[in-house]
Parts: structure tokens; sequence; C-alpha cells
């Protein structure tokens, strides 16, 4: 398990996701069938970039400072990616904009969901806690 | 994230190189807010490596202001990894997109010139 | 060479409804996924590159395809807008196109080809341009001349235009007539007209008539008579005393006791009639009296069943709850969360707090395998919300309401019957299994896999 701790600030962003990835390729490494490792290592890469950017984005100013925490854990054939935060909760049912519309943000959790295989929201003592998983070599059947 | 500007068969070429994220899409906002005009114009994709949610609104939003004016953007050359981030959102029905910028200029050349 | 492949939404998007979960362009015609007879003829053609272009979402071919590397060629995507012409969209992928010869396929259409000729030799002997059309597509040939013989022979080469059921199922049954001899199909087949996948049970009574293709994972039961002139897909249950002649059952479909398809297209639950394109979903009356028996005498038997096993295994987990819980806790293995899951095929949600054990050390590995995660969902059972054994809870989320609405007698369960029978608890197979215990399952059967699923998760 590994944990990372940084301040809710845009500016560290890329350093949230590049370390998915760089996570989610050492991971991969160990298993054999790691054809699609580029899609597994982008899809956390991208997973990420998405859940801090909301965790900065909706981030309350206060006294305190607002720290954003992401938390890796591999188990035996996937990898689980966590990212919390304190700010009030939010909906994780949030719909979709239309893309016709030319909509300029609001596409985070439809990425995250259709990147990763499950993604669960808990609030979990005054902390949005947002839980992505994947397996690598994943043959999902009917997947549009 | 750098910008880089060029000119390719009379239309201006914006190459953009590294990553467009939350972080730097500031910068293409900052940079395209002047430019805002009628001329039409080419995003060149090869060296982006990353793009997420707000690296395509920044894009969506330059689309949008060129077409309120009558013009167009055209992008060229994405990588799978950036041309993923438009299936899912399906973002690739806003854009023309090509796969070679001197295609895409000359194409972006010949609307300039029907208008 | 390389071949590009230009199909618009509008062309295919009414394949959508029809076959609703599987992107239009990996339909099977007759057991094999449309877009990889394009992608054989390319080879056969001589491609070493294939594109696929469409104004739609090509999500799910590129996860089907991928980059090509099965069959040794490169396979790419790009998209295009809705109302292109091809001159547009060759320019669009000019570099792509730069290739001495690009054969270029339009239109949501079926190539018609016969593998023992050499496509090779004929897409040398054209010059460029349209060289076979029909009224919804074409193939043409861009790039340099090659060497012009028009005396070269002139292999059987046609197209189909894809625009009904009616069609596609035609088409179905023509290649299944025609066999492996033309095209490329997937499946073992020792004789003629019969080709049976990997893991096929087939009861002794059961019957097959030639010609047939029969897929993976399909269980044949007692009485059932399959073909003529049937493909059955994979992860099929052809249940007692059925029929199927003249139908395509597509990948993932149970029929039900005592039905007879005729000339029918089965889809999950939706039965199509291919020349019309009517469609009804299939309430499959065995399915329907195993839901009734449940709402008359059964159900207050079955609820006192569940309600009775729930009550024994709280009683045995009680102490090792009780011991490990805190300790777990503490070590910070126990790991809860919320959220909201549907318990029935109506759409009744639940929020549940289901609870996760890291895997590490002896502690954790006890309290799995006594099934300690499921401790608190046990008094679920004696609420009346949650079965003892069921399907696995399906996560509520607009996507999962569409699927829910198709698996009939759906019941989230403590236990789900996939893990009693230990297939893999997840993929289209479970959704399967689970089904076929809903029908099928008596309450003291659900006492039997209730233990069964819960001795398995020892052994995990």
């Amino acid at each position: 398990m590994i944990t990372m701790t940084l301040p809710a600030e845009i500016r560290y962003v890329r350093l949230a996701s590049l370390t998915a990835a760089k996570v989610a390729e050492i991971f991969s490494a160990s298993f054999t069938a790691a054809d699609n490792a580029d899609g597994f290592c982008h899809a956390f890469e991208l997973s990420v970039s998405e859940a801090f950017t909301n965790a900065v984005r909706y981030a309350v100013s206060s006294d305190q400072e607002n720290m954003v925490t992401i938390n890796f854990k591999g188990d035996r054939n996937r990898l689980t990616v966590s990212v919390s935060d304190s700010n009030p909760p939010f909906d994780p049912e949030f719909p979709s904009p239309d893309i016709n519309s030319y909509p300029e943000s609001g596409f985070g959790l439809l990425l995250i969901r259709r990147l990763m295989d499950t993604v669960t929201y808990t609030r979990e003592d005054g902390r949005n806690l947002i839980s992505m998983t994947k397996q690598p070599d994943n043959q999902r059947f009917g997947n549009l | 994230m750098i910008i880089i500007e060029k000119i390719c068969h009379n239309i201006t070429v914006v190459a953009l190189q590294g990553t467009l994220d939350s972080c730097s899409s500031s910068q293409l906002h900052y940079y395209s807010s002047p430019s805002v005009t009628e001329v039409p114009l080419v995003i060149d994709l090869s060296n982006l490596d990353f793009l997420d949610s707000s690296g395509l609104g920044a894009l969506v939003e330059i689309a949008r202001k060129k077409r309120e004016k009558g013009s167009d953007v055209k992008l060229a050359c994405m990588n799978d990894k950036v041309r993923k981030v438009f299936e899912i959102t399906q973002a690739y029905r806003l854009f023309d997109i090509y796969d070679d910028v001197e295609a895409a200029a000359v194409n972006a050349g010949n609307k300039k010139n029907s208008l | 060479m390389k071949t590009l492949v230009v199909i618009r939404e509008k062309d295919y998007e009414w394949l959508y409804p029809v076959f609703p979960g599987v992107h239009p362009l990996l339909v099977p015609v007759c057991n094999k996924p449309y877009a990889e007879f394009l992608i054989d003829f390319a080879i056969l053609a001589g491609s070493n590159a294939i594109r696929f272009v469409s104004d739609g979402q090509l999500g799910g071919l590129e996860h089907y395809c991928e980059n090509g590397s099965r069959w040794g060629i490169e396979i790419s995507y790009a998209s295009m807008l809705g109302d292109e012409d091809l001159e547009t969209v060759i320019d669009k992928n000019r570099r792509y196109c730069s290739a001495d010869r690009i054969l270029c396929i339009s239109g949501f259409v079926f190539i018609r080809y016969n593998k023992q000729h050499d496509y090779k030799k004929l897409i040398a002997s054209l010059s460029p341009g349209e060289f076979i059309s029909c009224s919804h597509g074409s193939l043409s040939l861009l790039g340099n001349t090659g060497n012009i013989d028009n005396s070269a022979e002139k292999p059987e080469l046609s197209l189909v235009g894809l625009d009904s059921t009616g069609v596609y199922y035609r088409l179905s049954v023509e290649i299944l007539k025609c066999g492996s001899s033309p095209y490329v199909l997937p499946g073992y087949s020792s004789e003629a007209d019969c080709h049976i996948g990997r893991n096929v049970v087939m009861s002794k009574s059961t019957e097959i008539r030639k010609p047939v293709i029969i897929g993976n994972n399909v269980q044949l039961l007692a009485g059932s008579v399959v073909g003529p002139d049937s493909v059955i897909g994979s992860n099929v249950i052809i249940d007692r005393e059925s029929t199927i002649i003249g139908s395509i059952v597509l990948d993932n479909t149970y029929i039900g006791e005592n039905l007879d398809l005729e000339n029918r297209i089965a889809a999950g639950n939706i039965l199509i009639e291919p020349e019309s394109g009517a469609s009804l979903a299939m309430e499959d009356p065995h399915l329907l009296t195993g839901i009734k028996k449940r709402g008359g005498g059964g159900t207050v038997f079955q609820t006192f069943v569940h309600l009775f096993v729930a009550v024994l295994l709280i009683t045995i987990m009680l102490v090792p709850f009780a011991l490990l819980f805190p300790i777990l806790r503490l070590q910070g293995k126990w790991h809860e969360s919320s959220n909201t899951y549907y318990t029935s095929s109506s759409g009744k949600t639940l929020t549940l707090t289901t609870v996760a054990i890291d895997r590490s050390g002896p502690l954790s590995a006890l309290a799995l395998a006594l099934s300690l995660d499921r401790f608190a969902l046990l008094f679920r059972v004696l609420g009346g919300q949650l079965a003892i054994i069921g399907s696995q809870p399906v996560a509520a989320t607009p996507g999962s309401r569409m699927v829910l609405e198709r698996m009939t007698g759906y019941r989230a369960g403590v236990f789900s019957y996939a893990e009693a029978e230990e297939w893999p608890v997840n993929g289209g197979d479970t959704a399967i299994v689970e089904l076929f215990y809903a029908a099928h399952g008596t309450p003291l059967q659900d006492v039997v896999m209730t233990f069964k699923a819960f001795f398995n998760r020892i052994h995990e």
C-alpha cells in the first residue's frame, strides 16, 4: 500500500497523475499478459488526474490546509487507487453534459467510470472517498 | 506544456507539447483568448502526451469561440491516449480531426477562401 | 497495401436497439463478429493495416479488436463527421493513405468472398477507382495504377448492404450453409456443417441436426433439439425440451424450458422475427411460473428457510466476529463502505454497507474464510430486504438499471449462486448461472447452495 498526501492545489495534479501512471506500470509489469499495459497505465493516469482535479476544484478555503490523499493498493490481480478529500459531499450520479452544447467541464466522472472496472464513492469520517479499481488485461463483455 | 506557433499554407498552426490538464489548460486559455479572430486555426497534437477533461474543455472552448465568429478550428495528429478522451466524451463530434497537419492546414485554408 | 473502412453511424444505428449491449460492428454474422469478416478480407486482399473510420463511437470495437496483433494486422481508428463525403474522409486520413495503394471499403456492407481465391492478384490487376458497388456501399482503390490486366480472372466478390434484421438473418444462414470453405469460422469441426466450441455440455437425449454451429460454454439440456440451420453463440443454456430450428441464438442467452424457436433470432431475452423485424421480450413461462410459485405459499416457506439459515450463520459467526472485528478494525484492515444496490429486478434500492478485509496476515485470512465480511448483511435477511442466496448485488447506477431490466428473477443475496458454483464472479456468464438458479431453485436447494458458497469461500 502506497499513500501520498498532497495539498489541494492545482499545481500538484501532474505529480499525482504521473505517480499513478508509474505505479500502474510497475504493478502491471508483474503480469505476463501485459499487452494492454499502456491502456492500463493511461486509465490510472487519467482517472487520478480527473479525481484530483475535482478534489481541488471543489475545495473550500478555510484556515486549515486542505489535503488530498491518494492511496494505492495492489490486490492479487487488480490495482485500486482511492482519492480522498475533505470537501463537502458531491453527487456521484452527476449526469454527463451533452457534448453538442460545447460544455467546458463535467466529463471527469464519465471518464473515470468508463476507464475503470469498478468505481465506488463513499463518505467516510467527513471525507469524500472515490475508489477506483481495474484489472490488467481485462476482458469485459459487451462493452459499448 | 509548451505552445509553439507556426504558419503552414498561410494558416496558423499551434503545436501543443507535453501535458494538457487542469494545471496547463489555463495556459491555453490565456494563449487563445487574444487570438479569437475570424481566421481558422489548426491545433497540432502530435507532441501532446496527455489530455484530460479539463484540457478537452479548453479545446472545446476554442472551438466554440471560433464557430461563434464563423470560423473553425481543426485538430491534427492525436495519439491513442488523446483519442481515447475524445472517444469517451464523444468530443469527436465537434471537431474536424486530421491525421496530417498539412492536410488540415490546406483544408482550413480552402474553407477560409470560400467564406 | 492498406485498407480504409468508412462506415457511417446512420447506416448501422438500427442495430443498437435490436442487439442492446453489443457494438453494431461486433454483431455476429453467423458466429463471428461482423468486423472480423472485414479484417479477414483485408488480409486476404494483401493489407498489412486497416483503419476503421466512423462518426459514431468506436470504443466497443476498439476494446475488442485492440491493435490487431491477434490477426497480425495493424488496426487503427479515426473519427469523421456524419455529413462528410468519402473524399473528405480520405483527406482527413491523408498520412495513413499515403501508402502506394489503399483499398477503401465504404458503407455498412458485407463482402461475400471465398478464401480459396487470390484477391491479391485481383487487386493488383485493377486500376484506381470504384470496382464494385451496391446501393449501400462500395469497394474502391486509391493510389497509383497497378499492372492493369483486364484478362485476369475475376474471383467471387459481391456486396450485401446490411440494413435490416431480415438481411442479417438470411446472411447468417447463408454463411452457415456454405460453411468454412469460403470464410474463416471459429470453432472445431470434425465433420462438415457441424462446428462445436469448447466446453459444450450435452445431455444424452439432446439431438443435433446439421448444419449447426455451437459456441463455447454451452449447455444443451435433456430433450433439447438444435438445428438444422441454427447458430448457437457462447455462454448459452438451452433448457429442457426446447427446440431451436433455423434460428440464431446470440451470446449470453438463456432459452427456457419447452420453447420452440423456428426462424427466429434470440438475443438475451429478446426474440426477433427476422423478416418483419418485430421483436418481443421473452417472458420465459418457466421463469414466470418459478416466480409465481414463490408468490404463493412458496414465499412464506422460502422466507422462513432464508431466515433460518441467516440465524444459523449469525450464531456461527457471532463469536469469531466479536473477537476478530475489533482487532482487524484496529489494525486498519477492516474497511467499510456504503453504496446503493438494487435488491430486485423491479428496481427497488437499498443502501448497504459492504466490508472489504485486507488479505494479509492469519487473522484476516480467518475472517475471510468465515465470511465475516458478510456478517452485517445477514441481518438484512432478517429484515427481509436481502435473500440469503441470490444474485450478486448490482450497484445502482443509471447504466446498471438497463442491465437489470433484462435480468428477470434477479434478487440480491448475501451470497450469490455464482459463488456456490465457483463461477467467476464477474462477466456475462455469472448472470446466466444466477438466472438459471433463480428459475430452478427451491428453498431447500437454496440452503445447500448457501452452504456451498460459504464453504467455497473458506477454500479461497
